[in-house]
């Protein structure tokens, strides 16, 4: 029992070491599933680790599908940010995809809905 | 050459060395499957399991209380196929005191990952469970002198396609397993016994509060409750054939229970609830301690040992 004790204490100090893991979204801006009362200028997408801007991407679009998003996303450490046109109220879908600096990919989508 | 094109280079140098395509530990599109403690996850990967502990009472009348110790090693050999080894330890303790211990056989499974469905959130998984006989402390009854083969089928499969009126139901998903226990003996003459031919079989329930927070709802819950999947799980088996004398009698046990997600790793607990009298007494409980190692070692033991160098995808929505 005491070897199982010390193996896996050992294990669990290496891995804080490594200190990595896979990219989950943490926080969005707007809040997953909210309703904004006012239109966002920008969509802003916080990851529990710091991502690889090269293969990390947003896409925001409306309820047809057309993208409102302005191009290309800011990304500084564990933050992505995209800037998206003047939004009339509605639902709109954020679509996303990342790497980790570690090298795992993570995605996932959600929606917001700007106020009636 | 630009002064662009060398750090671009490096990246993708980078990239292609060290990136898996992947979704190592159990991902699929945006559903994360945990690894399971009954059944198994739908997935090949690289990880640990250090230990799994089970108490349980047995259905004997008194019944006396065991103690099952589990280790599992899983590890990718290609992107796609995997072999997890297993050795267990049980102790029971009889009412009057005595106590009789030992190892079980040794197991190996070998895995191959059929389908990764990303969109449909659908995971399938083959495999081969072998229990090799002679492996384990057979003189005190705990390990068999015969092998056992159990060719198996894995299912995995989130809700999160429904239409988004479905709203909190798609953070539901469900996993399953059936397999059919083939013994290499049909006789067991130890215990003067035929040895059944069994359908091996299970199923988990799981509600994923990590998928709700950043795919249905934000509630702004406690950190702690968004890191749970609440889980029920199944695991059962019945024998079908070569059962000459005894009763066809499915046994096995219902775990409610949770498991709490970390960066690597995974704390899972559960209760195990006899199906019927002759699957056990009371109430058990199941816990594990399970470590992500594609997330510990990304560079190295938490590759495949084969083929894990592929570029990562850009995006394709």
């Amino acid at each position: 029992m005491r070897i199982l004790t010390l193996a896996t204490t050992a294990l669990l100090t290496l891995a804080a070491d490594a200190a990595y893991a896979h990219a989950f979204l943490d926080h969005a801006e707007p809040r997953v599933g909210s309703t904004a009362p006012a239109a966002p200028k920008e969509v802003v997408l916080s990851f529990t680790q710091n991502l690889e801007p090269a293969f990390s991407s947003v896409e925001v679009s409306d309820a047809n599908g057309a993208r409102v998003d302005l191009g290309k996303p800011k990304i500084s450490a564990s933050t992505m940010r995209v800037g998206v046109k003047p939004l009339p109220p509605g639902t709109y879908r954020v679509r996303w995809q990342v790497l980790s600096v570690d090298t795992h990919t993570t995605e996932g989508n959600f929606t917001f809905q700007v106020g009636q | 050459m630009s002064r662009h094109l060398l750090p671009t280079l490096a990246l993708a140098g980078f990239a292609a060395v060290f990136a898996t395509d992947a979704f190592a530990h159990c991902f699929v599109g945006a559903r994360f499957f945990p690894a399971t403690l009954a059944v198994d996850d739908p997935c090949v990967a690289d990880e640990m399991s250090l230990p799994t502990v089970a108490w349980s009472q047995t259905a004997d009348v008194p019944p006396a209380s065991m103690l099952n110790l589990e280790f599992d090693f899983s590890k990718r050999i290609t992107e796609n196929f995997g072999v997890t080894v297993s050795q267990d330890w049980t102790q029971i303790r009889q009412p009057n005191g005595s106590v009789m211990q030992g190892f079980g056989n040794f197991e190996t499974t070998f895995q191959y990952q059929i389908l990764k469905d990303r969109s449909h959130e659908l995971a399938i998984l083959s495999g081969v469970i072998v229990d090799w006989g002679r492996t384990g402390s057979t003189g005190s009854g705990f390990a068999t002198d015969y092998s056992l083969v159990t060719p198996t089928l894995y299912v995995g499969k989130g809700f999160g396609d429904l239409p988004s009126s479905f709203s909190w139901f798609r953070a539901f998903a469900v996993t399953g397993q059936v397999g059919y226990q083939i013994p290499t003996n049909s006789f067991d003459f130890t215990q003067n016994v035929f040895v059944p031919q069994q359908l091996v079989y299970g199923a988990s329930l799981q509600y994923s509060m990590p998928y709700l927070k950043s795919e249905i709802v934000d509630l702004g819950l406690p950190d702690f409750i968004n890191h749970l999947i609440p889980i029920v799980e199944l695991s059962l088996s019945t024998p079908v054939a070569n059962n000459f004398g005894n009763p066809y009698t499915t046994t096995g046990t219902v775990n409610p229970g949770f498991i709490y997600i970390g960066g690597t790793y995974q704390i899972g607990l559960e209760a195990m609830i006899p199906v019927n009298r002759a699957s056990g007494t009371g109430v058990g409980v199941l816990g594990q301690l399970h470590l992500y190692l594609d997330d510990m070692f990304p560079s190295t033991i938490g590759q495949p040992l084969f083929g894990g160098t592929t570029a990562p995808r850009k995006l394709t929505f």
